[in-house]
């Protein structure tokens, strides 16, 4: 049954209505709309528009969607649940404003979601990225049980006390629309005309979990070289950026080394030890990259007044 | 008159596990407060906490501060005045310094002579005017285990107020009026949406419960009644215990209304249910149902699912098996329920189809076939892989029940157990479900068919950890695999505290990530309870095991004088935890840890506590310091010289310890500490007398030694057992 064939209580909310929603709400409370980083990544908060702007002390609002891979989670498109790639909502509000809970919580009964007919919480959760030098506190919203958002004031990024404290909002998109349309499966969520996820996504999620494990026609050793190769040369090209001055290039270059550790690790071509190395390189580069962004002349373009 | 203070700092959602800690933290450090302040109040303060908001009040508090009054000395009278009665310019400086002439000062007289002295009397401020001070202290007193900035500060001149989260109110009142407090925001963020928190005399009730108006909406309140019940009206239930009680009522007639009980609350232990009231403001339960389906799986993942990642109560019949439902509490009092309950149902089940899941593959390969793949789970940098580790356990645990447990016929178990006990952190149900680790790999050894002994070993080696919280596994349920167990838990722990040790690492003060107070525990409490345990009474000391498990690393190396201490602090913190007196642990452990066998400390403890009342024991004990004074240095003579012993004390003496000597030795031999101690007991009359008739430091050279050797012989002997002078009372 699709949305438009339905006969709820609550109207039906397609994926893609929650995007605009999302997106109306938010540009309605300030944020500029940003596009996804158009790389390979693991969360919105590798995006330079939370990455970059939570450092120093310019003001920022910002929503966008960022596609994210998690080339551990690809479950061949068999899991209901798991998925290489998932899509999150990610805002940044910059200093976090003293209502921001229920601006959130707003954000949510935008979407649809009546929150006296449910049990929403806020329950502990931390955040830390060890290769990213950052950290910060928080919840993870719980909707009837099922984590939806996840919640953090940013305290450090690249090793770096941050002031103001910018909140990000980062919110699951599939989550929330499997909530909403009631389905037990991803792959039966609606993502707008009639057209299913699955459609849409499924032969991509079992293509790219046999690259994220590895099978690929070329022996193992190979796949491994390869990409070590990789992340070889762009770790060796992003300093180079580094020493030119050119931050934004060199924090795409750092990423492109994350997401191919990533592989590296989920196809099990790495040992422990040198995974903890790999980590550590990346961390230091990015921890390079975000100090140089503070120090560079980011921080002295004056943007529009106003937000 | 006095009047009530209350103060509510309004936050937002508190970590549930703070909340019991903050609520006794916020009343003790007001109470400290008052006191410095000079505003000793009628009772001491009572702490409130829900996930929103810290809660404190005190009911009578006097309305201006106690008078202050001090006597500040000045020169001595002495050095005050000239010759002709002048005052020096000491005297007349002290006096400027406090505005008044030297005539008006007064003398004071002291050990070291008179002074001239002024008297400052400083009327007590109105307790409104200090109130702003106390509540900037108690915002600064508040600890938290991790601390967040959140752009504000206080003006006290020491910069950022860190909190637990952001406050978003403050209600400071005293006798009904709002005294004036801020908190500032930095200059960085403050703006239309960022601003100072002042005090007031607003609350906040439930953030979507509201019986009138606009839930969440401000609640203006006069008295702490008024504040309680006005949360009450709003949905808040400010009374921890009230609302622990609300939901144990709801929990228990959803369990009845099902045909069942909640699990694991006849016990009225269930971690769980200490910790939901700190999750919700107004509990009520719902109850879900499980798919019949999922009965299949072990019981140890559908409880862990529900409990550790759900927070849900498992529902059980008479005879404690799982019914298909669950109970949740929840935050919300709906009109449809049963639309949360769905949900929550869905939630659920999506875990536990993921569980089984992991339940079908994880059975298609064997552990033993897991093995390789633990070579890429890293157990330490400096330790290598879980591989190697599980390699170490095997060794270690094949050596522990063929040698000091003496069972040979056990260590192939032993070593199959130990090798195979972390195969299950390769299984995808204990990289999801991580509590599991342990448990898993035993039922799935116990699926694949490894014998009673290896699978239980495998289930239970995690256990014992801690002191009492997590309990060794019990003999019965332990059952023919309980010394293979012992075996495994021991080496399982041995190595990881001591191959950290050597790497370097070390509990610090109340830094210890890797746990090894917890795991030194265990490896302890085994020793002390093997008996119990395993039915085996070896009794065990430490040393060896600690070398044979350092081996592998190469010996202790540097890490020996650290570790050796560290256990010592284990054994004697197991044995205080036990109710056994500070003085006699100390005793009974004198002879330092490579020695000690825990469960001859334990007995010898046991055999001190029933002789506690023995006034000669408490003799010999008072006397033994005396001995080891005397004798200090003094190398006890293979055999007494009992020709230059001639005195009737000491011959009296060398006969008593003659007699007691073999049977302290036998009775100590048998681990009956009970008759040891007796014997020595028996010693009293003969050392007594010894001490009041004889003069050990003799004149003659060849006395003075041979009595010195009685004196270090009688040292000894009582040594051998434990130091009981430790056990005399000071004065």
């Amino acid at each position: 049954m699709t949305c438009a064939a339905t006969a709820n209580d609550t109207y039906c909310v397609t994926f893609q209505d929650l995007i605009l929603k999302l997106s109306a709400f938010w540009a309605s409370h300030g944020c500029l709309l940003q596009q996804p980083l158009d790389l390979e990544v693991g969360a919105g908060t590798s995006h330079p528009e939370t990455l970059f702007r939570v450092l120093g002390p310019k003001p920022w609002r910002v929503g966008y969607v960022q596609p994210s891979r998690r080339p551990d989670d690809g479950r061949f498109g068999q899991n209901p649940n798991r998925l290489f790639k998932h899509h999150q909502y990610q805002v940044i509000l910059k200093p976090s404003p003293d209502d921001v809970q229920q601006l959130y919580l707003e954000s949510l009964e935008a979407c649809g979601i009546n929150a006296r007919q449910h049990d929403i919480r806020f329950e502990e959760d931390n955040w830390e990225s060890p290769t990213l030098g950052a950290w910060g506190i928080g919840w993870q919203v719980l909707l009837d049980g099922m984590e939806i958002t996840q919640f953090t004031y940013f305290q450090q990024v690249g090793g770096m006390d941050l002031s103001p404290i910018s909140c990000e909002i980062t919110y699951g998109l599939e989550r929330i629309a499997m909530f909403l349309q009631r389905v037990d499966n991803v792959f039966d969520l609606e993502w707008g005309g009639g057209v299913k996820y699955g459609e849409v996504r499924l032969q991509e999620e079992i293509e790219q979990s046999k690259y994220a494990f590895g099978q690929v026609d070329m022996p193992e050793a190979e796949f491994a070289a390869l990409h070590r190769d990789l992340f070889d040369k762009y770790y060796g090209f992003t300093e180079r950026l580094l020493a030119s001055g050119l931050v934004w290039p060199a924090l795409e270059h750092c990423l492109k080394c994350s997401h191919l550790f990533n592989i590296l690790d989920s196809s099990g071509s790495i040992g422990v030890t040198e995974r903890t190395a790999y980590i550590l390189r990346v961390r230091q580069l990015a921890v390079r990259i975000a100090r140089a962004h503070v120090e560079g002349p980011a921080q002295h373009v004056v943007v529009s007044e106003g937000l | 008159m006095d009047r009530e203070l209350l103060i509510e700092i309004g936050c937002e959602e508190i970590p549930a596990s703070w909340l019991p800690g903050l609520t006794a933290q916020i009343a003790r450090h007001l109470d400290a407060r008052l006191k410095d302040a000079r505003l000793t109040p009628a009772s001491a303060a009572d702490g409130f906490s829900t996930p929103r908001r810290l809660a404190v009040r005190v009911a009578k508090l006097a309305e201006r501060q106690t008078d202050f009054e001090e006597l500040v000395t000045g020169p001595p009278v002495s050095a005050a005045f000239k010759p002709d009665g002048t005052p020096t310019p000491a005297a007349s400086g002290f006096a400027r310094k406090y505005g008044v002439e030297v005539e008006g000062l007064e003398r004071t007289d002291t050990p070291k002579g008179t002074y001239l002295a002024y008297r400052v009397r400083q009327r007590g401020k109105t307790t409104v005017d200090v109130l702003a001070d106390v509540m900037g202290g108690l915002l600064r007193d508040l600890t938290f285990p991790k601390q967040m900035r959140w752009d504000a500060y206080l003006e006290d001149g020491k910069g950022d107020l860190v909190f637990a989260r952001p406050i978003r109110w403050l209600v400071l009142m005293y006798g009904g009026r709002v005294v004036p407090f801020v908190i500032r925001r930095t200059e960085l963020a403050q703006g239309p949406n960022v601003q100072d928190v002042r005090s007031g005399s607003n609350t906040y009730g439930h953030r979507f419960l509201t019986t009138s108006g606009r839930a969440g909406r401000a609640i203006k309140i006069k008295t702490f009644e008024d504040y309680q019940s006005r949360l009450l009206e709003n949905f808040v239930i400010l009374d921890r215990a009230e609302r622990e009680s609300k939901i144990r009522r709801e929990l228990e007639a959803h369990a009845r209304k099902l045909g069942g009980r909640v699990s694991g609350m006849v016990a009225g232990q269930s971690a769980l249910l200490q910790e939901v009231p700190d999750l919700v403001e107004y509990p009520s339960v719902i109850a879900g149902h499980i798919p019949v389906e999922f009965l299949q799986l072990p019981e140890e993942v559908l409880t862990t699912t529900m409990i550790h990642h759900q927070h849900y109560f498992p529902v059980v019949d008479d005879d404690g098996k799982l019914k298909t439902a669950f109970l949740a509490v929840t935050n919300m009092e709906s009109e449809k329920p049963e639309i949360i309950a769905r949900n929550s149902e869905r939630v659920l089940t999506a875990r536990l189809r993921d569980a089984r899941f992991f339940w079908d593959e994880d059975r298609k390969a064997t552990l033993e076939s897991r093995i390789d793949r633990l070579g890429t789970i890293l157990f330490h940098k400096k330790l290598g892989t879980m591989r190697e580790k599980a390699d170490r356990i095997a060794a270690l645990a094949s050596w522990i029940a063929s040698v000091p447990l003496e069972r040979p016929d056990l260590a192939a178990q032993a070593e199959r157990a130990g090798r195979l006990c972390k195969a299950d952190l390769a299984t995808d149900m204990v990289r999801e479900l991580t509590e599991l680790q342990g448990t898993m790999g035993g039922i799935y050894a116990r699926e694949e068919g490894q014998p009673e002994d290896v699978w239980k070993a495998i289930y239970f080696h995690y256990l014992p950890v801690g002191v009492e919280a997590e309990a060794a596994p019990s003999r019965e349920q332990l059952g023919a695999a309980a010394i293979t167990w012992a075996a495994v838990s021991l080496a399982d722990k041995l190595d990881s505290v001591v191959g950290m040790f050597t790497a370097g690492e070390r509990p610090t003060g109340s830094r210890d990530p890797l746990g090894l107070r917890r795991q030194a525990q265990g490896v302890v409490k085994i020793l002390a309870d093997l008996p119990e345990l395993t039915g085996i009474d070896a009794r065990l000391p430490l040393g060896p095991l600690l070398a044979r498990a350092a081996e592998p690393f190469g010996g202790y190396g540097e890490a020996s004088a650290p570790l050796l201490t560290f256990m010592a602090d284990r054994l004697a913190y197991l044995l205080e935890q036990r109710g056994f007196d500070v003085r006699s642990v100390r005793a009974v452990l004198h002879a330092g840890i490579e020695q000690a066998s825990p469960l001859d400390a334990r007995r010898k403890l046991e055999a001190l506590a029933r002789m506690s009342g023995s006034r000669a024991l408490l003799g010999v004990a008072t006397l033994l310091k005396r001995v080891k004074n005397i004798a200090k240095g003094v190398v006890a003579p293979a055999a007494l010289d009992v020709q230059t012993l001639t005195d009737a004390a000491e011959q009296a003496l060398a006969a008593d310890i003659a007699l007691q000597a073999p049977i302290i030795r036998a009775a100590a031999a048998r681990g009956d500490f009970r008759e040891a101690f007796a014997a020595i007991a028996a010693l009293e009359p003969a050392v007594t007398t010894f001490f009041d008739d004889v003069l050990v430091m003799a004149e003659d050279e060849r006395l003075r030694l041979a009595r010195l050797g009685l004196v270090a012989t009688l040292r000894d002997l009582i040594m051998g057992i434990a130091d009981i002078s430790e056990i005399v009372t000071q004065g």
